[in-house]
């Protein structure tokens, strides 16, 4: 990193971002050509543009009910693949096939809204903490350093617990989004406190600007790119912890094709008598995208401003 | 070396632990929809005998007073009975029941956690930037990647149903009766201790596939810790000299380093036992070995709240214990901590 | 973040562990009080408009969440803080996290619930009382 590169993105304040498209924004900034330059990191880019493209394929396509139902009689019973049942027939005659692809909608829908609602409680929280600081920042931070301290899985289970079951998946987002507030909390306050640290807020708050105004319009902007490899970084846990909720039978209702629930039915049915395209595809398509998050994330992490990426883990 | 006053002090923190866990789960179980004395009772019993087991759990109380019980009986780890799970029976002794099958998964998966973690870590930093450095940090971010709940099917079907090397599922042959030779409640301590081999080999046969799948879990973290850390010692100046004096010095200097390194690891591992302990919940699943974990799952989904109390406890419990342990090896890995 | 920095050990010298000891007692008494009042505010109002029963019972485990919670936190912090701070600055997560502040937040957390458990029990008593 040259000392250059770090003043121009000092500079670009949010005083630039009116003044200029999106577009040119983002192809003149150096984290973007910076990321685009990290083989790992398209990679990953080409992995969750493929699983988007599934997900609204099976969702704008195939027929929920069809592939809920069981279909004994139509279709042979536990069919291993073959040309016709690509990834073969589970327990109730359904071929996998498209069961697994519309895995790939509830685990995209599901993650974007478990990260999204965390996304917005933990900046919320994360850039009151850093703009009043003293004993706000104290008791938010210090609260959060707690909720981290917590193995996310169990945390998640004891939350689970409060939540109604009749809320089914909705249950395990509603959960897990509690569980992750505190990073994107941590990531935002880091962030906003390097832009507060810059004069120019100071002279705005001299001006006698409000405080929402200021945190909104100057201090938000700049903290995005730290957000949005928080976001990415956290959409991958998010898929695996919705899934792992499922399995453990805190999710999905039964016969719901949802990646976690069809692994459980294959482990707590299909291992024993050696059926393996059960368990195989849906974890395979869960890794899979898992890993396409966690390549982009951590090339978006490289590819940040260093001051910012203290922040981001 | 470690003062006995250390020691208490440490285990003095306990009690502040304790009652906090037993305050938050006092507060979940009040705040949660669930009813108690529905659940023992069933959803079609009469009205009168709901009333009659809510005046026997003391849930006419006022809060606080239930409160206070709680706690004078969690200090006592006297949670009562099992609702459904194991009905009439004290949760203390299917606690006693459970333990030592996840402490022995957790024990084992900590073991292969360190002894691949720490060389690959020390690889890692001797060949910073090399081939090797990155295959290595590649495989750890791989090894989180993938769901233990796919990778310990895979290997289940792979090493059990295809090669046959090793078991599926279980902790031991259904041929032997562990029951029997009980002592510790740990089958491969048990088993030697009974003096059988064979029921040990089977034993450990067992343990392999779940240990290594929570192992690698451990094992990433370890690593990464291991490499940034050598690699500070490393970049020292002492360190600097003794390269230049030639490979013999380099030696001497790398095991002194070693020690060195190795205390921010050591604080770590205490801190990410509590990971393992989740890891457990899945592996056990998984694996179909009965411990505390599925015990919670199962306990969780079914509202029994006494045991869902007493395990939530006993994980608390254990996981300070492990870092009142790593506390003393690192006092004793660095004498010039004041104690 | 610039917190004074603590003496290694507590007993070290008698006259200053006093003098922090009041300075703990004034933070968590202070939170306390707060709580306090907070819940009686609102139990009070729920008296007025409400299902006052059932408040009591929530308030009280909503005060015992706060006060598990910085329990348990700031026990964390004292086993775990030699651990946490290791691993900030070896897996560049440096947030600045300190061992005194988190033991201070936590003293006011729990402080808080504390209030509100014995504000709620002071109410609820007091209400069943005269009624």
């Amino acid at each position: 990193m040259s000392t250059e590169t770090t003043t121009t993105t000092t500079n670009e304040t949010a005083a630039d971002v009116d003044q200029r498209g999106l577009i040119d924004r983002l192809t003149a900034s150096p984290f973007v050509s910076r990321l685009l330059s990290n083989r790992l990191a398209l990679a990953g880019i080409a992995i969750i543009v493929a699983m988007v493209v599934i997900a609204l394929y099976a969702r704008l396509f195939l027929d929920l009910e069809v592939i809920t139902q069981s279909q004994l009689g139509t279709n042979p019973n536990r069919a291993p693949p073959s040309l016709d049942y690509p990834f073969g027939t589970d327990g109730q005659a359904r071929s996998l096939l498209p069961r697994v692809a519309y895995g790939a909608w509830y685990a995209m829908l599901f993650g974007t809204v478990t990260v999204a609602a965390s996304t917005v409680l933990g900046v919320g929280l994360g850039i009151v903490a850093a703009y009043y600081s003293d004993v706000t920042d104290n008791v938010i931070m210090r609260t959060m350093d707690v909720l981290l301290a917590f193995p996310s899985l169990l945390l998640a289970l004891a939350l689970v617990a409060i939540f109604p079951d009749e809320l089914g998946l909705w249950r395990a987002v509603a959960a897990l989004t509690l569980v992750y507030t505190p990073r994107f909390a941590r990531v935002v306050r880091g962030a906003a406190l390097t832009v507060l640290e810059n004069e120019y807020i100071d002279a705005t708050v001299a001006l006698g600007a409000a405080d929402p105004r200021v945190l909104i319009r100057h201090v938000l902007p700049n903290c995005l790119a730290p957000i949005t490899v928080q976001s990415t970084l956290n959409f991958g846990l998010a898929i695996i912890d919705l899934a792992a909720l499922s399995f453990l039978g805190f999710g999905a209702e039964a016969g719901t094709p949802s990646w976690g629930l069809m692994l459980s039915n294959g482990v707590s049915q299909g291992l024993l008598t050696g059926v393996w395209w059960w368990s195989f595809f849906p974890g395979f398509f869960l890794a899979l995208t898992v890993l396409g998050f966690n390549l982009l994330g951590d090339g978006m992490r490289d590819a940040l401003d260093p001051r910012m990426r203290e922040a981001v883990d | 070396m470690i003062s006995t006053r250390f020691v208490l002090k440490r285990l003095l923190l306990l009690v502040p632990v304790l009652v906090g866990v037993a305050s938050l789960v006092f507060s979940i179980l009040h705040l949660s929809p669930g009813d108690p004395a529905l659940t023992i009772a069933g959803e079609r019993a009469s009205e009168e005998f709901v009333r009659q087991i809510e005046e026997s759990l003391g849930l006419n109380d006022p809060i606080w007073v239930q409160y206070g019980r709680f706690l004078v009986d969690a200090a006592q780890f006297q949670f009562g009975e099992s609702f459904i799970i194991q009905r009439n029976t004290a949760v203390r002794e299917v606690l006693a029941n459970k333990l030592p099958v996840t402490l022995e998964l957790a024990i084992y998966g900590q073991l292969i956690g360190i002894s691949l973690g720490i060389p690959l870590g020390i690889l890692s930093a001797v060949k910073q930037d090399s081939i090797t450095d990155h295959l290595t940090r590649i495989g750890a971010l791989a090894g989180i990647s993938v769901p233990i709940f796919w990778s310990g099917p895979l290997l289940i079907l792979l090493f059990a149903q295809v090669l046959g090397w090793l078991p599926t599922s279980g902790r031991i042959s259904v041929l032997y009766n562990v029951e029997a030779i009980r002592v510790t409640g740990l089958v491969t301590v048990d088993t030697l201790l009974a003096g059988n081999w064979e029921m040990f080999v089977s034993a450990v046969r067992h343990m392999i596939l779940p240990a290594s799948v929570i192992g690698v879990y451990s094992m990433a973290l370890i690593s990464r810790m291991m490499r940034s850390s050598m690699l500070e010692v490393i970049r020292q100046d002492y360190m600097r000299t003794a390269r230049a004096k030639g490979q013999g010095a380099k030696i001497t200097v790398l095991k002194h380093g070693f020690r060195n390194a190795m205390i921010p690891v050591i604080t770590v591992i205490g801190i990410q036992f509590g990971g393992l302990l989740g890891g457990a919940v899945l592996t056990e699943t998984v694996f179909a070995i009965g411990g505390i974990g599925t015990l919670l799952v199962e306990a969780i989904k079914v509202g029994d709240y006494p045991i869902v109390q007493g395990t939530v406890l006993t994980f608390a419990f254990l996981f300070t214990l492990v870092n009142l342990g790593v506390d003393i090896t690192y006092s004793i890995l660095d004498p010039r901590i004041e104690q | 973040m610039s917190a004074p920095p603590e003496p290694a050990d507590a007993d070290a010298d008698a006259p200053p562990a006093l003098e922090r000891a009041a300075v703990r007692l004034r933070l968590v008494g202070t939170a306390a009080l707060a709580g306090a009042l907070v819940a009686a505010v609102w139990l009070v109002a729920t008296l007025v408009v409400g299902d006052f029963a059932g408040s009591v019972e929530t308030t009280f485990a909503l005060g015992s969440l706060a006060f598990g919670f910085g329990l348990l936190g700031w026990s964390g912090a004292v086993a775990l803080g030699r651990g946490i701070e290791s691993m900030q600055t070896h897996l560049d997560t440096g947030t600045g996290w300190t061992e005194a502040d988190a033991r201070r937040a936590m003293a006011r957390i729990l402080g808080f619930g504390l209030g509100v458990m014995l504000g709620a029990t002071t109410v609820g008593t007091a209400v069943s009382a005269v009624a």
